[in-house]
């Protein structure tokens, strides 16, 4: 096809200065600028055009050729299937195809070459600033660091939903100790596990508050995990619900309390108050506290939707949201912990002053725990 | 009016050629080059998620399945139930944060589509932000579903409709704003991107000119124009492919007041000792800041005077 190309174009007239139908020699093409001005002053000459744009790409592939396939590798297998030489080039390189790209935007019009260039800089930026870590190395960070300075720096969110939490008991135990039939409207029937009005105090005590512990595999298991599952729902909708103003967190942490509240009242008039604190203490203070992060994530979402201040809600979203998240995570954890101490050794402990010293243990190991990792590592948890 | 530029020519080339045109953002690398990316439509984004939930409840139905094989052989059925519907809570919400720190920013759903999830100022994707914009997840979909399944008869109707309303809303988030961004991304500043590879075709620039052009006559395109040209030059042999360099050959004759006729079989040949003679016309003057955006954009006459 070439070839028949190159022998008709041959045979057409020489004649007129627009054709020269001549193929230039090698020679020529080494010479570069000068030959092409050289054939531009003096027609009738062979013509050499020789594009800036081209001997800048012919310079330059063997570095983008050689990115782009450390690249394919890296997103094929992983920056980890990379040789330590590899690893050293591969920001260099990145760095020459940003050049590259820099230089052919502003003097090469060849599509092709410009998406090509775009596309490798953004595969290698991509590469490059990937995250380097894996999921256990991130949980690391996330336990050491972040999540105790993600709640010490959301203090006043957490202090505004503790507060919500308190309103919600106040209610709850007034409304209760006023009249008892606000604890079956208060209190959906799956929660109060046949405890009601009509509940005696002797049933309050076997059934509940010291009930036999039913076993290793049924309390740590099953009703741990049901538990555990149950409450983190809980907790991760009063976190997701911030996107709405906020309004449906908060109404969730006083209903919470609302609840609890309602308890309260009713083991009170049994005169059970005391030995059912304890009862709840040596779990609930790890699970209100973690209500009460979901919430105060909740609230930081809510407030930068609400108050953006001076950057845009967008971007301020983005720069507390992580932080929001980070605390939402590191609650599931925590009604984790909590699912386990209410399902094992709730019962394993049983006394009251047991389960208080207990419950005081944990709300100290928790406070020690958000106060620390400001550079070192701990192990309070 | 938006500023003529290199970069927003390749868009309308793109127009033309009926390419599959996604919305773009620019994005500053941390080296201070802008970078624009291609944002993911709803589409692709849908399918990916598709995608990733077919992969998640296959790994479940195998837990599930151990569950099964435990019940049948051991005494502890309750245990493996449990311990199965644990590990699928767990597998649910690790999968998505494992594989885009893992991918960087890929899950495998996403890797099939040709989408990555990437921070949106153009910083490092974050540990943090994958576990926001996943944690998210949750509260759009998963928690309200879960929801609305367990509840039940007459009295549930509201609640189901709100839960229902609920998801609606948060789902269809995406369709509202230009980035495509769900709940997720806004809380994580993330954007999910398509991510096509472009191949790099080789020079189409001849150094040896068997045609010679005219200054004036090659003031008669821009860049547009040049590139659109690049673009037929580039498609593959066919015959429908030599008619249309054929049409194109004579229109640009007649355009720059060719004498000659070009005959068919020379029509490539011919074509591309004008892209290379155009490119590097337009390329010179390039250097020189007179960029010419299309043939009849003003700056043509103020590059031809000079």
């Amino acid at each position: 096809m070439i070839g028949d190309n190159h022998a008709l174009g041959d045979k057409l007239p020489a004649a007129g200065r627009n054709v020269t139908a001549r193929r230039a020699g090698r020679e020529d093409f080494a010479l570069g600028e000068t030959a092409r001005g050289l054939a531009e002053n003096r027609p009738g000459t062979r013509p050499v055009l020789v594009l800036r744009s081209a001997e800048f790409r012919k310079g330059r592939e063997p570095g983008w050729r050689e990115l782009d396939a450390l690249l394919s590798r890296a997103e094929k297998r992983g920056v980890a299937s990379l040789s330590t030489v590899e690893l050293e080039r591969l920001p260099l390189l990145y760095r020459g195809a940003l050049s590259s790209l820099s230089v052919a935007r502003s003097i090469a019009l060849d599509r092709n070459l410009l998406r090509y260039l775009e596309n490798l800089a953004l595969r290698g930026y991509l590469t490059v600033y990937g995250p380097q870590t894996g999921i256990l190395a991130s949980l690391a960070e996330f336990l050491r660091r972040g999540f105790p300075a993600a709640v010490r720096n959301a203090r006043w969110h957490v202090v505004v939903a503790t507060l919500a939490i308190l309103v919600g008991v106040g209610a709850g135990y007034m409304l209760v100790a006023g009249d008892e039939d606000w604890f079956s409207s208060l209190v959906p029937a799956g929660v109060t596990g046949g405890r009601g009005p009509s509940s005696t105090a002797a049933e309050l005590r076997q059934d509940e508050i010291f009930a036999p512990w039913p076993g290793f595999t049924r309390s740590f298991v099953v009703f741990a995990n049901s538990l555990f599952r149950h409450n983190a729902t809980i907790g991760i909708l009063t976190f997701g619900l911030g996107l709405a103003f906020g309004v449906p967190t908060l109404l969730l942490l006083v209903y919470q309390g609302l609840v609890f509240g309602a308890f309260l009242a009713l083991h009170e008039r049994h005169g059970l108050i005391l030995d059912f604190m304890g009862w709840v203490s040596i779990h609930g203070v790890t699970e209100f506290l973690a209500i009460i992060l979901c919430g105060a994530g909740g609230l930081l979402v809510a407030e930068k939707i609400v108050f953006p201040g001076r950057i845009s809600r967008l971007q301020n979203l983005a720069k507390n949201g992580r932080g929001a998240a980070t605390m939402a995570a590191g609650a599931v954890l925590l009604f984790f912990v909590a699912g386990l101490i209410e399902g094992g050794f709730r019962q394993m402990v049983d006394t009251t002053m047991g389960r208080f010293a207990f419950a005081a243990v944990t709300g100290l190991g928790w406070f020690a725990y958000f106060l620390s990792g400001h550079g070192k590592t701990n192990a309070s948890e | 009016m938006e500023k003529q530029t290199p970069a927003n020519s390749l868009d309308r080339i793109e127009g033309l050629l009926g390419a599959r045109a996604r919305s773009r953002r620019v994005i500053v690398s941390p080296e201070g080059v802008p970078l624009r990316v291609e944002i993911a439509d709803i589409g692709e984004r849908l399918a990916a998620f598709v995608l990733d939930m077919f992969f998640w409840l296959g790994a479940s139905i195998l837990f599930y399945l151990v569950a099964a094989f435990l019940l049948l052989r051991g005494s502890t059925g309750g245990v493996a139930v449990t311990l199965c519907l644990f590990l699928a809570f767990l597998l649910r919400n690790a999968y998505f944060a494992h594989f885009e720190l893992a991918w960087q920013g890929s899950t495998p759903g996403k890797r099939i589509c040709g989408l990555k999830a990437i921070d949106r100022e153009g910083g490092p994707l974050t540990p943090a932000a994958v576990v926001a914009r996943n944690l998210t997840r949750e509260v759009e979909v998963f928690v309200p579903l879960g929801l609305m399944l367990s509840l039940s008869g007459g009295a549930a109707v509201w609640e189901t409709l709100s839960l229902l309303a609920w998801v609606l809303v948060i789902s269809c988030l995406p369709l509202f704003n230009r980035d495509r961004l769900r709940a997720g991304d806004i809380i994580a500043g993330t954007m999910v991107i398509a991510l096509p590879r472009h191949a790099l075709a080789s020079e189409l620039a001849r150094t040896d000119q068997d045609y010679r052009f005219t200054h004036a006559q090659l003031q008669a395109y821009g860049s547009f124009e040049l590139q659109v040209l690049e673009e037929l030059l580039r498609r593959p042999d066919s015959s429908e492919t030599r008619r249309t360099l054929d049409d194109v050959a004579s229109k640009i004759c007649r355009r720059i007041g060719w004498a000659d006729p070009v005959p068919h079989s020379q029509a490539r040949r011919f074509l591309e000792a004008f892209y290379t003679a155009e490119r590097d016309e337009l390329e010179r003057g390039q250097l020189f800041g007179r960029y010419r955006p299309h043939k009849n954009s003003p700056e043509a006459s103020r590059a031809g005077a000079s």
